[in-house]
C-alpha cells in the first residue's frame, strides 16, 4: 500500500491537474499547447503476484447510491474464507491494507437497499441524500461533492477513479460518459473489468504513458460529442494524421498501442479507451 | 478471422456454414463487414423491411462497443438493433418523426435519448417522465439518461440522429 501511495505521489507531476485555461503561443503558424500527462499506474497491484483485487488507496471512498449495494454484496466474495460481516466492517491486515467501508454514500437513494444504507450508516458512513435533485445523475452528485464539499481532501492533484462505470444499463453508461465530459477540467477515469476510459480535452496535447503490464494493446479514440476535423496521434498501429473523425464515418476503434508512449492532439474532446489485461 | 478459434471455425465449416475471410480489410469492423454482407445479400424487395438484431453488442472492450454504435450511424438507413442483457439500442434518424411502441412486458421503464457524435439543437418527445420540448442536448451538457417511459407510446423528433435506449426486463 505504501509503495502504491509513493508511486502516485512520485508521479504527482504527471498527475498535475492542468490549469483551467490553455496557453497558446501562435508563432509562424505553430500553436503550442500545454502538455497533459496520463498514466494508469493506479492499476498496478500493490504487491507483485498479488491475486486479490488491487486495492486502490484513495483519500476518499464514495458510493453512488446503488453502488453501495454492490460493495456490500460483492466484497465478501473476494474473501470467502472470512466472515462477510468482518470483511464489510474491518481494516484488513496482513497482505492487504485498506477499508471496504465507504466514507460517503451520495445520490437520490432510489437504488440503495434499506438494510445496506442502515449498515453503512451504523459504521459512520456519511449519507448525503440528494433525492430532491432529479436533474443530475448519482455520479454527477458524487463528483460535485468531491469538488465542492469534501473537506480535508488534497485537491491539488486530484484524480477520481470510478469503478463499475460501464456495463449494465446503457443509459447509465452514457450518463457516466457525460459526467466526464461535463467535468472536463477534472481527471476522472472510468473503469470496467475490460476497459479504462478518460477524456482528452481539446485544449491540451496529450502524452499517455502506457503501463504495458496491466493495459493494452487494444485502444480507441472516440469523438463522442462532436465531430473532429483534425486529430493527430503517434504511438498507435493506425496513427491519425490531421484525420477527420465522426460518428457515421471514421472512429478510431480496434486500434493497437505500439509504443509505451502515445501522443494525441485534436480539435475536439476525445475519449481515450484502452483495454485492461486480465490477471 | 483474428478472433475465431480454429476448432470453432472448422466445426461450423463442417456443418456447411459459409466462411468469408475479410482479413485484408482492416478499415472496417467485423460487424460492419457483416452488415455489408446482409445488405448486399438481401433481395431488393426485402430491404425496406429488413431488421438486423445484433446480440452481444455491448459490454466487453469499450472500443468494440463504440465501433458497434458507429455501425448504426454508418448504416442509418437500415434498422439495426443492438442488444445486451440489460439494454436495447437503435438509431432514430433525424430525417423522420418517430413513434416507439413500448412492449411493457419485456422492456422499460428506464430509457434514454443520446446525441452521440453531434449535439442536438432541438429535440422534442412525448411519453416520457421528463419530456424534451425543443430542448438542446449535447455531451458536456444535457443528455436524456435515466428517463422513464410513461405509457405505451413514445414519440421523438430531433434535428440530429439520436440513439434510443431502453432497459430490458429480467425474465
Amino acid at each position: 500500500m505504501l509503495r502504491l501511495q509513493s508511486i502516485i505521489l512520485a508521479k504527482a507531476k504527471h498527475f498535475t491537474v492542468p490549469s483551467p485555461y490553455s496557453l497558446r503561443l501562435v508563432k509562424k503558424r505553430t500553436i503550442a499547447m500545454d502538455l497533459m500527462h496520463h498514466s494508469s499506474c493506479f492499476l498496478l497491484p500493490t504487491i507483485p503476484l498479488q491475486r486479490r483485487p488491487s486495492l486502490i488507496t484513495a483519500q476518499l471512498h464514495l458510493c453512488a447510491d446503488g453502488g453501495a449495494n454492490r460493495l456490500y454484496d460483492e466484497m465478501p466474495l473476494f474473501f470467502p474464507q472470512e466472515d462477510a460481516s468482518d470483511v464489510r466492517r474491518s481494516m484488513i491486515g496482513a497482505l492487504i491494507h485498506g477499508r471496504y467501508k465507504p466514507d460517503v454514500i451520495k445520490g437520490d437513494m432510489d437504488s440503495i437497499r434499506r438494510e445496506v444504507l442502515e449498515f453503512y450508516a451504523s459504521l459512520g458512513t456519511e449519507i448525503v441524500d440528494k433525492s430532491h435533485d432529479q436533474d443530475t445523475t448519482d455520479l454527477h452528485k458524487c463528483v460535485t461533492y468531491i469538488r465542492d464539499s469534501a473537506s480535508g481532501l488534497d485537491k491539488s492533484n486530484l484524480c477520481i477513479l470510478v469503478v463499475g462505470a460501464l456495463g449494465g444499463r446503457f443509459d447509465h453508461e452514457m450518463g457516466n460518459l457525460n459526467v466526464i465530459c461535463r467535468f472536463s477540467y477534472m481527471r476522472i477515469v472510468l473503469l470496467s473489468n475490460d476497459s479504462l476510459i478518460h477524456l482528452l480535452p481539446r485544449t491540451y496535447c496529450h502524452e499517455i504513458h502506457i503501463q504495458t503490464s496491466v493495459e493494452g494493446p487494444h485502444c480507441g479514440l472516440i469523438p463522442i460529442g462532436t465531430p473532429s476535423k483534425s486529430s493527430t496521434t503517434t504511438g498507435l498501429q493506425w496513427d491519425l494524421n490531421n484525420t477527420a473523425m465522426e460518428f457515421g464515418g471514421l472512429v478510431s476503434t480496434s486500434n493497437i498501442v505500439k509504443e509505451e508512449k502515445v501522443t494525441v492532439q485534436s480539435d475536439c474532446d476525445l475519449l481515450w479507451t484502452i483495454s485492461i489485461k486480465k490477471l | 478471422m483474428d478472433s475465431i478459434r480454429k476448432e470453432v471455425l472448422d466445426f461450423y465449416r463442417s456443418l456447411g456454414t459459409k466462411i468469408i475471410d475479410k482479413s485484408h480489410d482492416q478499415d472496417t469492423t467485423d460487424l460492419h463487414k457483416c452488415i455489408t454482407y446482409i445488405w448486399d445479400f438481401a433481395p431488393d424487395a426485402n430491404k425496406s423491411t429488413l431488421c438486423i438484431l445484433v446480440a452481444g453488442a455491448l459490454g466487453g472492450r469499450y472500443d468494440h462497443e463504440m465501433g458497434n454504435l458507429n455501425v448504426l450511424y454508418c448504416f442509418s438507413s437500415l434498422r439495426i438493433v443492438l442488444l445486451s442483457d440489460d439494454s436495447l439500442i437503435y438509431l432514430l434518424p433525424r430525417t423522420h418523426h418517430h413513434e416507439i411502441h413500448i412492449q411493457t412486458c419485456v422492456e422499460g421503464p428506464h430509457c434514454g435519448l443520446i446525441p452521440i457524435g453531434a449535439p442536438s439543437g432541438s429535440s422534442t418527445t412525448t411519453g416520457l417522465r421528463w419530456n424534451l420540448n425543443n430542448t438542446e442536448m449535447r455531451f458536456g451538457g444535457l443528455i436524456s439518461s435515466s428517463n422513464i417511459v410513461v405509457g405505451e407510446k413514445v414519440t421523438v423528433q430531433s434535428d440530429t440522429d439520436l440513439l434510443w435506449t431502453i432497459s430490458i426486463k429480467k425474465l
